[in-house]
């Protein structure tokens, strides 16, 4: 038995001769905020898809609060680089889109979607379809829909990947913000190892040929995170040895 | 105020233009007409074309009805065959491989040649004038249809599936919408060739009474105004159809055109909730 909210045991996927994901075992404590960096092919995208189930792995078990969920979707929030907000609904019906593909929406989710769109910055924007807003403002209103689905463990691959620098920080802020008040488990795919340490308790690193685990790092930083802690020794010494991992000895 | 005279302007844009230019062609028909001192049984001038639809209304308009209903059934019988046609297609792959070349078939057949086997199944009813309308607007509508499903973001689809939506309302609430574009491409495709296929239909098939066969008639009897009248009552009805499916997308495709959502007032309820 675990307290763990997600649990990979041996969980492993080949695509031909191809090994995408050498059987992996994972623990994701409730609550936390943990990253997964890695260059191109490294498995994290697989891994990512077997856990929502949209892959089924070819072996190992995904447990989601103890109970089996392998190859099952339905379990967790999901979002990637593009927002894919539908361009035919106002903000407020993205945000609810989760249950209008799955059940009923409710005045109390419309209700809940208009808080949480007027405490995050998009109130004004509730009846606006998406193509009137910027890409900052359209990942918000992913990450809204993501948190409207009500699951306890959201998936979020590259989500700020496509943003300019400048917006990228400011929705890294915006993140943990959100995510303190609203109290979910994060597991986060990206590219960029600041962004990794800057935002989780945890820091994993997958290298390729094959996909696997290399690393595991705990992040000493304390929370709050502010944006000097990006230039603290700890702050540098964590990338040190990331930079290392994902670069070898060329770093 | 402001965006009250930025609509007035919009609409004098989009109906007052095509306004002046049919005003246009008629000022140009009337010059060639009177400049070239072409003969009145060759081409008459517009005004005694019009006189010709207008003095004989009475004789004309059920002919007009009748050409209408064949239109509009014909469009809707054939847009929502279409329609299912290109559904199917798109989720059976096997059936895609197995129908698509019957589809190129049916329309590589001169209509005109199939009129007479319609006339000897069906009679000189309204039905073998549907049929050959369906028969012309189902191709566009299912191509697009197909065409549009197969382009569904897969991502999107993914994205539902990890939520745990159905099939179903994966369809309803994802793919049919993301759709849209193309279907009413289609269903515009269809909409300017429906009455064409309602008047070769006429021509073909039909028994003494009916548009096609009052102009052809007027021609016979070189009254060559009446031919230039029924022609432009031929054109009006395409026309109207056409913009009558422009105006079905535009409302039903807000968000194109829009960046903030209608405001319906039965939906009111729904907004206040929380206030």
């Amino acid at each position: 038995m675990t307290d763990a909210l997600l649990a990979l045991r041996e969980v492993a996927k080949s695509f031909g001769d191809t090994v995408a994901l050498s059987p992996t075992t994972l623990d994701i404590a409730e609550g936390s905020f943990v990253a997964i960096v890695g260059p191109s092919g490294c498995g994290k995208s697989t891994l990512f898809n077997v856990i929502a189930g949209l892959l089924a792995p070819d072996a190992g078990a995904v447990l989601l609060a103890e109970r089996d969920v392998t190859g099952t979707t339905g379990h967790v929030g999901y979002m990637l680089q593009k927002d894919l907000l539908v361009p035919w609904r106002t903000v407020e019906d993205n945000i609810t889109m989760a249950k209008r593909l799955t059940g009923r929406v409710t005045n109390e989710d419309r209700a809940e979607a208009r808080r949480m769109a007027r405490a995050y910055g998009l109130g004004e924007f509730l009846r606006h379809y998406p193509s009137a807003l910027s890409g900052g403002m359209r990942q918000r209103v992913a990450f809204m829909r993501t948190l409207m689905t009500h699951q306890r463990l959201l998936l979020l691959d590259e989500p700020f990947g496509a943003l300019d620098a400048q917006t990228r920080l400011e929705m890294q802020q915006w993140l943990l913000q959100v995510w303190r008040d609203a109290e979910r488990t994060v597991l986060f795919i990206t590219h960029d190892v600041d962004e990794s340490i800057f935002l989780a308790d945890r820091v994993i690193v997958m290298s390729p040929r094959p996909g696997r685990v290399v690393a595991d790092f705990t992040n000493p930083l304390v929370r709050p995170r502010t944006l000097e802690m990006l230039t603290e020794p700890d702050f540098i010494a964590l990338k040190g040895q990331i930079m290392h991992l994902l670069h070898g000895g060329a770093a | 105020m402001r965006t009250t005279r930025r609509r007035l302007g919009l609409v004098a844009r989009n109906v007052g233009v095509p306004i002046l230019s049919l005003v246009l062609v008629l000022v140009l028909w009337q010059l060639i007409v009177v400049g070239f001192h072409v003969a009145s049984y060759v081409a008459p001038r517009p005004r005694a074309a019009i006189d010709s639809v207008t003095q004989n209304w009475s004789l004309l308009w059920p002919l007009v009805l009748g050409t209408i209903r064949e239109t509009v059934y014909g469009f809707v019988v054939g847009a929502t065959l279409g329609f299912f046609l290109g559904v199917i297609m798109a989720k059976v792959s096997f059936l895609q491989g197995l129908v698509y070349p019957v589809l190129v078939l049916s329309q590589a057949i001169p209509i005109i040649a199939l009129a007479a086997p319609l006339v000897l199944i069906l009679g000189f009813s309204t039905a073998p004038k549907v049929v050959i309308v369906a028969w012309i607007v189902f191709f566009p509508v299912t191509v697009n249809v197909l065409d549009g499903l197969s382009h569904v973001d897969r991502d999107l689809v993914n994205l539902a599936k990890v939520y745990g939506a159905s099939r179903w309302r994966t369809f309803w609430q994802i793919e049919i919408p993301a759709t849209s574009t193309p279907l009413f491409s289609g269903l515009k495709i269809g909409a300017t060739y429906a009455v064409t296929g309602a008047i070769i239909g006429e021509l073909a098939a039909s028994d003494g009474s009916s548009l096609a066969l009052y102009q052809e008639h007027a021609n016979s009897n070189l009254n060559t105004a009446a031919v230039y009248g029924t022609t432009m009552v031929m054109t009006a009805i395409g026309i109207s159809w056409f913009l009558l499916v422009v105006g079905v997308e535009v409302f039903a495709t807000p968000w194109r055109r829009r960046t903030v959502a209608r405001r319906w007032p039965w939906r009111r309820g729904r907004d206040l909730v929380d206030q």
